[in-house]
């Protein structure tokens, strides 16, 4: 396995704003990353400073083993497909395709071409007249197409419906399994997404605060639902990240429970469920344990 | 990384565009992918500022009972075709402001992007003073559209040789094109307030200089260097400027962001 992203201590601030604080984590080649974290979190910013289209305050990014401020080689292995790309004027969807080629080595226009036609866009018309669904068609297009080795997808549905956003997920690990790369994908959308991803690194208010595989993410914690008084007498001392109370029926969720844990929260007359990897981020990310749930609820 | 590098060389055959020059002439291409703003509305301009000269030009013929009753000179003073020379600087800033932002979001590097833009507005420049200087030579062949009037190479240029007049325009849109492409910088590196401050250090310059001027009498000697010096002389002063410009532009470019 080759690091083939790597942040140390990555720091952004814009004026007195810290966007990024302290940011440490690396990325190995070949799988699908999801970058996942609220709005506002500092996704897009990490994003920027990763494909040099921002600098950074301090700290060091290296991609391919090389900073890419201003390092053509490695920046033309990378393709980052952000919401708020901006076009030329006039530019219609046929320009950006026709363009994306000059740019992106590996570029395959058939796989383009078929792109289109899944996603049913309109070429001949003008990118500011667009819809939002059909600029990040476009932009997902472009993402898919450039088969760049370093691929940062930013929001990449933002407007697509639900059928669309189905057809991405399918294209994007059909493509994957047949020239796989390295993705990594941002999104707020994370149950969707989460059956795609391999490794999850979460930012919150610019920190990260959770970097794991996502299957063990995913394992790491379970709900229980009981009586009240069962679950508290089951739950004392142990790592409770979230806990709601509804009549005398309780609901815990913790992680760090084994197998053996699991049996005997069965005996004492508890359900266990695992945590979806929404549920467990929000908690995570917005929830504080549980002590604020308005901000649980933006979150999702 | 031995790693990284094999997986590159078993990827599917990255040839285009890898080499620097192969990377610059991408960016050329970005700039005429829309080729209305650099390469039609110059010259729609040009046509459009001719024509009512021409039509004024007709009208006073017309008025004083034809050509002949008027003074030789009458329609060699013409500044019209200084327009489009100034008018190459909104092209430059137009074409900067509007394909920075796609060219970063597509990998491309500030430096390959400058080098590219640059290159484009050289070729304009060849281009546009070339452009000029054979309609420039029609209207000599033709004793000014038949009405003795100088309009491509006007007072100052009436008496070169076309070659003169080909490189003094050469100079002029390099000079526009390079400001313009300063300017463009400035703007996306600081937006608005940006170029508020440059245009007033700008005026502060220009006030400076007629004061400096004023205070040491030296108006007469500034009449005798534009009176004396030679059109070729005073284009080739230029250069300097202009790769001044250029520079400028250069450096504030490595720091521009896709932001805002």
């Amino acid at each position: 396995m080759t690091t083939v992203v790597e942040a140390e201590g990555l720091t952004k601030r814009f004026g007195k704003v810290t966007a990024l604080d302290n940011v440490s984590f690396s990325l190995e080649e070949g799988a699908i990353h999801g970058l996942l974290g609220r709005n506002g979190a500092g996704k897009t910013t990490l994003m920027n400073l990763l494909t040099a289209q921002d600098f950074a305050s301090d700290g060091a990014v290296r991609i391919f083993g090389a900073s890419p401020v201003e390092n053509a080689t490695a920046l033309r292995r990378v393709c980052f497909i952000k919401e708020s790309q901006v076009y030329p004027d006039d530019f219609k969807g046929k320009h950006v395709l026709r363009s994306a080629p000059w740019f992106f080595d590996n570029w395959d226009a058939e796989f383009a071409q078929r792109l289109v036609a899944a996603f049913d866009v309109p070429l001949d018309r003008k990118m500011k007249k667009l819809s939002r669904g059909q600029r990040s068609a476009i932009g997902v297009i472009v993402g898919l197409a450039s088969r760049a080795e370093l691929t940062f997808l930013d929001e990449p549905y933002a407007g697509l419906d639900a059928v669309a956003r189905r057809r991405f997920y399918d294209l994007l690990l059909e493509d994957y399994a047949a020239h796989p790369r390295t993705i990594v994908l941002s999104t707020h959308l994370i149950d969707e997404a989460a059956d795609l991803l391999q490794r999850v690194v979460v930012i919150d208010q610019g920190r990260v605060v959770i970097d794991a595989d996502a299957d063990e993410l995913r394992g790491s914690a379970t709900t229980l639902v009981g009586r009240a008084s069962d679950v508290d007498a089951f739950a004392a001392g142990r790592d409770v990240i979230d806990r709601t109370t509804m009549g005398g029926i309780a609901s815990v969720t913790m992680t760090g429970l084994s197998d053996e844990d699991r049996r005997a929260a069965s005996a004492a007359g508890l359900e266990a469920a695992s945590v979806s990897l929404q549920e467990l981020i929000v908690n995570r990310t917005g929830g504080r344990a549980g002590l604020d749930p308005s901000a649980q609820e933006d979150a999702a | 990384m031995t790693a990284t590098d094999t997986r590159a060389a078993s990827a599917p055959a990255p040839a285009r565009g890898a080499t620097p020059i192969a990377r610059i002439l991408n960016v050329v291409r970005l700039h005429v992918a829309n080729p209305v703003p650099t390469l039609v509305l110059p010259w729609a301009i040009t046509f459009a500022i001719f024509a009512l000269n021409l039509a004024i030009w007709l009208m006073v013929a017309r008025a004083a009972g034809g050509v002949e009753n008027l003074e030789e000179d009458a329609f060699q003073y013409n500044g019209g075709i200084s327009w489009i020379v100034v008018f190459m600087m909104v092209v430059a800033i137009q074409a900067m402001s509007l394909t920075f932002r796609f060219a970063l979001g597509f990998s491309v590097t500030r430096r390959d992007y400058y080098l590219g833009s640059a290159l484009f507005f050289v070729l304009l420049s060849l281009l546009y003073s070339t452009g000029l200087t054979v309609i420039g030579g029609i209207e000599r062949a033709t004793d000014g559209w038949g009405l003795g009037a100088a309009f491509f190479a006007p007072f100052g240029l009436y008496e070169e040789p076309m070659l003169t007049v080909w490189f003094v325009y050469l100079a002029a849109m390099l000079l526009f094109f390079f400001l313009g492409a300063a300017v463009a910088t400035v703007w996306m590196r600081w937006r608005a307030y940006g170029l508020y401050v440059f245009f007033l250090g700008l005026a502060v310059v220009v006030v400076a200089s007629g004061w400096i001027i004023t205070a040491t009498d030296s108006w007469p000697a500034v009449g005798e260097f534009f009176v004396s010096t030679s059109p070729v002389a005073i284009a080739a002063w230029t250069l300097p400027v202009t790769l001044v410009c250029a520079a400028v532009g250069f450096a504030l470019l490595r720091r521009a962001t896709s932001r805002s």
